[in-house]
């Protein structure tokens, strides 16, 4: 029987998922942007980010727009290629359900 | 793998899928650009063709054209920063902003000595405005895959031919109706069909 592949821990909670799907779409997104397309609170989306910064799957820029700060998050190539093994795994797992 | 587990993963892939699209639904909501701009050229036309008859503003009618594109494109930028301000960019969202703007320029550049210079037969310019406005409509719809703006395109490209063939009169008569097919009536198909889509989109919080 074939082995069956291992989901990535980083990415399998639902709020990290749901920030890098969110993310591989665009080229960059603001903390208000995708706390709205979330419906998560600051502190969640802070924690789940700075997680998903420490994997090295986004990267954070800071600047001010208008005098107001304004935090920035990216995409990066590590994240986009852990996405997508992510996808490849879950239809694996999926077999021949979907 | 239990039905749950199973269910679990079917959540995740729909949630990728729903997640993704919605980055990407950022691009849309442009239909009433359309009609400003269908605005704008009427306002132009009506303004170069019945100017002299009009208030005493209005009787430098060499500046119909540019004084109104100046002042349409200053509102589409100030009123898609109000919009879209705060809305990440994206790859199709600059594509289309660089085959306008670019539509733009060259639109501005070619008009503007035309119509300094006196060089401009009626018929040739409504048919390389109504070509250049094909050609980005075109590019358009193929990077939106909306078949709708092609049908736009393929009257923009009529309406050169036919002008180029036509007397002024009726060249005049075919540039009015393909910007009222084109700009107006396409503009509010777009704002009805954003509308829609928002509504069945709905919350796809995750």
């Amino acid at each position: 029987m074939p082995e069956l592949p291992e989901l990535n821990p980083v990415i399998h909670g639902k709020l990290r998922l749901a920030l890098l799907s969110l993310l591989s779409g665009v080229e960059e997104a603001d903390f208000t942007w995708l706390r709205t397309k979330t419906g998560s609170t600051d502190g969640n989306l802070g924690a789940q980010l700075l997680k998903l910064e420490e994997a090295g799957y986004v990267t954070v820029k800071k600047r001010f727009v208008q005098r107001k700060p304004q935090t920035l998050y990216r995409m990066t190539e590590q994240g986009r290629t852990a996405l997508s093994e992510y996808v490849q795994a879950l239809r694996a797992l999926l077999g021949a359900a979907i | 793998m239990t039905t749950d587990a199973e269910q679990e993963l079917k959540d995740r892939l729909s949630l990728i899928e729903n997640m993704i699209a919605e980055g990407r639904r950022t691009t849309s909501s442009w239909g009433w650009v359309f009609v400003l701009w269908g605005v704008a050229y009427y306002v132009a036309i009506a303004w170069s063709t019945w100017g002299l008859a009009g208030p005493i503003w209005s009787r430098n009618y060499y500046l119909a054209w540019p004084v109104t594109m100046i002042a349409a494109s200053a509102l589409t930028v100030f009123l898609a920063a109000r919009k879209f301000g705060r809305q990440p960019p994206t790859t199709i969202g600059r594509a289309m902003s660089a085959i306008w703007v670019a539509m733009g320029i060259s639109m501005f550049v070619l008009l503007l000595p035309l119509g300094i210079s006196g060089k401009s037969e009626q018929q040739v310019l409504v048919a390389v405005i109504a070509a250049m406005l094909g050609s980005t409509n075109a590019a358009s719809s193929m990077i939106l895959k909306w078949m709708p703006q092609f049908a736009c395109a393929i009257v923009w490209w009529l309406a050169a031919v036919a002008s180029i063939f036509g007397s002024v009169t009726q060249s005049t008569v075919v540039f009015l109706v393909a910007i009222f097919l084109c700009q107006i009536v396409f503009g509010i198909y777009g704002m009805i069909f954003e509308a829609h889509l928002r509504k069945q989109r709905g919350g796809s919080h995750a």
